[in-house]
């Protein structure tokens, strides 16, 4: 048979009996962020509660603030480490020891740090939530640092670090730092560390750092889930009550300074490679941004969030380089980044990236008022699921309290969106988006440096794999 | 802990299996697919075609337009995607409830006339896209093709899961429109699919929906083959070695699994948790903690439906030890598991891991609404999720001790060893 070779065109004239038409959306139900239940405990450790009937998993998310730049340049990557060592031993517990408390009870705790702080994460059937939150106390107020976990989690940050140069992607991301920002920056070089700084982590520098950093005052603990039956700050009185400990002194938080020279293209050769990896980024705004942080996050829905989004509708739906390119607003404490990456059939590379680079910059041309609409409408409505578990509801929490901010931002933020439309997103665009892109390219340069040289786009640094 | 998330199931005349699970938490309904056909079901020569195929389901039907899907869907406020594994493909999106009929609406035209409107256009730009999602995902990535190699190792060939969902690169190539068609006629209708509709709406709410949209739609689908027969352990050892540029050592050893959802399989899947899954794990005490000969080890296990399952183990050797005496210790205590049998305490954290997890898994309606499409689909039943941990809580250390003695022993498993070029390990 001969299949068919066009789409066919909608008719409604033309449908089969017994064929529906399209239906009509009708307008969402109100909805709002689940309310706060907030106090603060007499050492100045914040308690936020949210009661979200149903979640019968209790997730707890402690938030410290701990500016990356409080660490040691010589011990760089040593808040990582503390994050992963906490629970490695407590003045009442072994490792092992504490490892099996936690799993006896479907404990499960684990802790990061990002540019603005300390999070601890602890997920627990609601039953345990009281022993969850002793542990979680013990963990925070009484580490041990034992010198044999210590030096062991330093050697798998030191593995970590070769695999992470070894995945296209990461490397992408770590050398996309290196070239953007200052080199007298703290966030121009990794989160977790570099070899030399990472390899010099001790106990004794754990003990040192914990003690001068991680305090109750100024912290925040989220509380979200079923909570039913429950009295949390109670609970958390009793647990974390008696914490005490003096903060380092706050530092106003600043914009990290873009690098002079970083309007340019970093080509990584990475020989063989069977796609190439882009990261191309400019400066962006943090959320108090003038105006308002919605239309930063429809533009990211509009310029690289969805197939249909700008990039991916050319780059994926009609040229088929690409399983999915991402666009974004990362906000940080002050300022921030606009990000755009993904990968591309290696052949594809100069064209590509020429595509990508017209589709960014184009866009300051301005957007319609569909795309608008839709994008607006997918931020606001999708909101309700988004947030809707214990999980995603305490995270968010956590993460803005690092930024002094509380939920009601998330929930002044979706009523704003209503007021986004096309010149808005276009003037938003406009103020920070101006052509002056930072390109790294994770690929095999001897096939495609000299064609991505020729697309002029900036002064290109080859970098040996 | 008992659960009683609510379920109401119908079928209509077509075969259609309907699970409405009312839920009013949030005013949004999820609206999840699941179509029994996946890669056990390609047949050689083209495989990844199952996967290739789900993409096109985003290309347009009878009236809806190439991308549509995706683009209407999304400015009603939809979250959606789409997966294919080796038992099965799911289609699924969370709406607004104002939303949920034209989610029903776009998914039935898929579902039921998707041909009309595949073109030669469209395969080829989304064979491309495939061809782009293998390659970051496996191809460009260090030990990116590991799996792959399991599957291979522990299969034989010919058996439905030898070979990957993403599939080769040369059977990507050779599908063609005819096999579009044949796939669709032979896999996609009602009586093949279940229709799980989780959130805020009532039951007949949903069964009326559900009526309106997919009623009409003929049983189309051939009928399903039997379960392939069970196989054994490996009788004896497989080794799949590689050296490569790659940062560590990483020794995957791999096990076949009796069949999903029976009693053998919980045991065995706890037994392997016990062994190498828990952050107490035996092999993490030994290798990670004590040792230190591996900077990590995990567990995992993979229930399947064509008469076995897989589980396996991933170790990551630290930096100076050889490749060899880890494995040799990591066989030491499979060997000693299995004489012993698990302890108390290692049953009781094995358990409560479990619980947690499950629970965790079915916190948002999204997952609620896939498990539910997985149970019916694979098992039959769409309550397993309430019952599933009752079920776990009755394996005894004993059924876990004799689970690991038949399937997890050293003389079955296949090792997959992805090894540093230098020659670093002794």
């Amino acid at each position: 048979m001969t299949p068919s070779e066009s789409v066919t065109q909608p008719d409604g004239a033309t449908q089969p009996d017994g064929v529906l038409g399209r239906p009509e959306v009708s307008a969402p139900e109100p909805w709002s962020f689940p309310a706060s239940q907030r106090a603060r405990l007499a050492n100045g450790l914040a308690v936020v509660s949210y009661d979200i009937p149903g979640q019968y998993v209790i997730s707890v998310c402690l938030a410290v603030p701990l500016p990356l730049d409080r660490e040691p340049v010589d011990r760089e990557g040593i808040a990582t480490i503390m994050a992963r060592t906490l629970d490695e031993g407590t003045a009442l517990h072994t490792a092992e020891e504490f490892a099996e408390l936690l799993e006896r009870k479907g404990i499960a705790l684990g802790a990061g740090v990002s540019e603005a702080g300390l999070v601890v994460d602890v997920d627990v059937p609601k039953r345990h939530l009281s022993d969850a939150l002793d542990l979680l106390s013990q963990a925070v107020r009484e580490p041990a640092f034992p010198a044999n976990e210590v030096s062991r989690h330093v050697k798998t940050r030191l593995a970590e670090i070769d695999q992470e140069r070894a995945v296209p992607g990461q490397r992408a991301a770590l050398e996309f730092i290196t070239t953007y920002f200052d080199s007298d920056e703290r966030a121009s070089r990794p989160t977790g560390g570099a070899k030399a700084t990472v390899a010099a982590i001790t106990s004794p520098d754990l003990v040192a750092f914990h003690a001068a950093n991680v305090a109750p005052s100024g912290a925040t603990v989220v509380v979200a889930g079923d909570l039913s039956d429950l009295d949390v700050v109670s609970e958390v009185e009793q647990a974390l009550g008696s914490w005490s400990g003096v903060p380092a002194e706050a530092i106003e938080p600043r914009e990290a300074a873009r690098a002079p020279d970083a309007a340019r293209v970093v080509f990584v050769d990475r020989p063989g490679s069977v796609q190439t990896e882009f990261y191309v980024g400019c400066p962006g705004p943090d959320h108090s941004v003038e105006g308002g942080w919605a239309a930063y996050q429809v533009l990211g829905f509009v310029v690289g969030g969805s197939p249909n989004a700008r990039v991916d509708a050319v780059l994926r739906e009609d040229k088929g380089f690409t399983y999915g390119i991402r666009s974004g607003f990362r906000p940080r404490r002050r300022g921030g980044l606009f990000l755009t990456s993904g990968s591309v059939r290696a052949d594809s590379t100069v064209e590509a990236l020429g595509l990508l680079l017209d589709i960014l910059d184009k866009a300051r041309e301005g957007f319609t008022a569909e795309e608008t609409r839709a994008g607006v409408d997918f931020i606001s409505k999708t909101a309700p699921g988004r947030y809707a578990t214990a999980d995603a509801v305490a995270e968010e929490a956590a993460t803005l309290s690092l930024e002094g901010l509380t939920t009601d931002f998330t929930t002044a933020n979706l009523l704003a969106l209503a007021d986004v439309d096309a010149a808005a997103l276009t003037a938003a665009y406009d103020r920070y988006v101006n052509g002056e892109w930072t390109v790294v390219i994770v690929g095999d340069a001897s096939l495609y440096a000299e064609g991505v040289r020729a697309l002029n786009r900036g002064p290109l640094t080859v970098l040996p794999a | 802990m008992p659960l009683d998330y609510k379920i109401a199931e119908r079928t209509l005349a077509n075969g259609l299996r309907v699970i409405v699970s009312e839920d009013h938490s949030v005013p949004n309904v999820t609206v999840n697919l699941w179509v029994n056909v996946g890669s056990r079901h390609e047949v050689e020569g083209r495989t990844g075609f199952a996967h290739l195929f789900e993409h096109l389901m985003f290309q347009g039907s009878r009236n809806v337009a190439s991308g549509e899907h995706f683009s209407a869907l999304m400015a009603a406020g939809g979250r959606l995607n789409a997966t294919t594994w080796f038992d099965r493909t799911n289609y699924f999106e969370t709406v607004p409830r104002g939303a949920m009929d034209l989610a029903l609406w776009m998914e039935a035209d898929r579902h039921g006339h998707l041909l009309d409107a595949v073109s030669q256009e469209n395969l080829d730009n989304q064979r491309d896209v495939v061809k782009e999602e293998k390659r970051q995902r496996y191809d460009n990535m260090p030990y990116g093709n590991a799996l792959i190699d399991i599957y291979a190792a522990i299969f034989p060939k010919g058996h439905p899961y030898h070979h990957a969902t993403i599939g080769s690169m040369a059977d990507l190539d050779a599908a063609s429109l005819q096999d579009v068609h044949d796939f669709f006629r032979s896999h996609y209708g009602p009586n093949n699919t279940v229709l799980a509709l989780v959130g805020d709406l009532a039951p007949d709410e949903g069964f009326a929906s559900a009526e309106r949209y997919f009623g009409s739609l003929p049983a189309t689908a051939s009928l399903r083959r039997e379960p392939v027969d069970p196989l054994p352990p490996l009788p004896a050892p497989v080794r799949d070695e590689h050296i490569e540029d790659v940062p560590s050592d990483h020794l995957y050893i791999a096990f076949r699994l009796p069949v999903d959802d029976t009693p053998e399989f919980f045991a065995s899947s706890l037994a392997l948790d016990i062994i190498g899954g828990l952050a107490t794990s035996r092999l993490v005490r030994r290798l990670v903690r004590r040792e230190q000969s591996a900077t990590s080890v995990s567990a995992h296990a993979m229930g399947f439906v064509d008469g076995i399952s897989l589980g396996f183990m991933l170790i990551d050797v630290a930096e100076g030890f050889s490749a060899d005496a880890v494995e040799a210790a990591a066989c030491e205590e499979l060997v000693r598991f299995a004489e012993q049998g698990p302890t108390e305490i290692e049953m009781e954290s094995a358990m409560a891991q479990t619980e947690r997890g499950w629970l965790s898994s079915l916190a948002s309606q999204e997952e609620r609404a896939d498990q539910i499409c997985h149970s019916a689909t694979l098992q039959g039943d769409a309550g397993y999720l309430n019952t599933y941990l009752d079920r776990l809580a009755e394996v005894t250390p004993a059924q876990v001790q004799e689970a690991a003695g038949r399937w997890l022993r050293p003389q079955s498993r296949a090792v997959v060893a992805y090894l540093k070029q230098d020659g670093a390990t002794q």
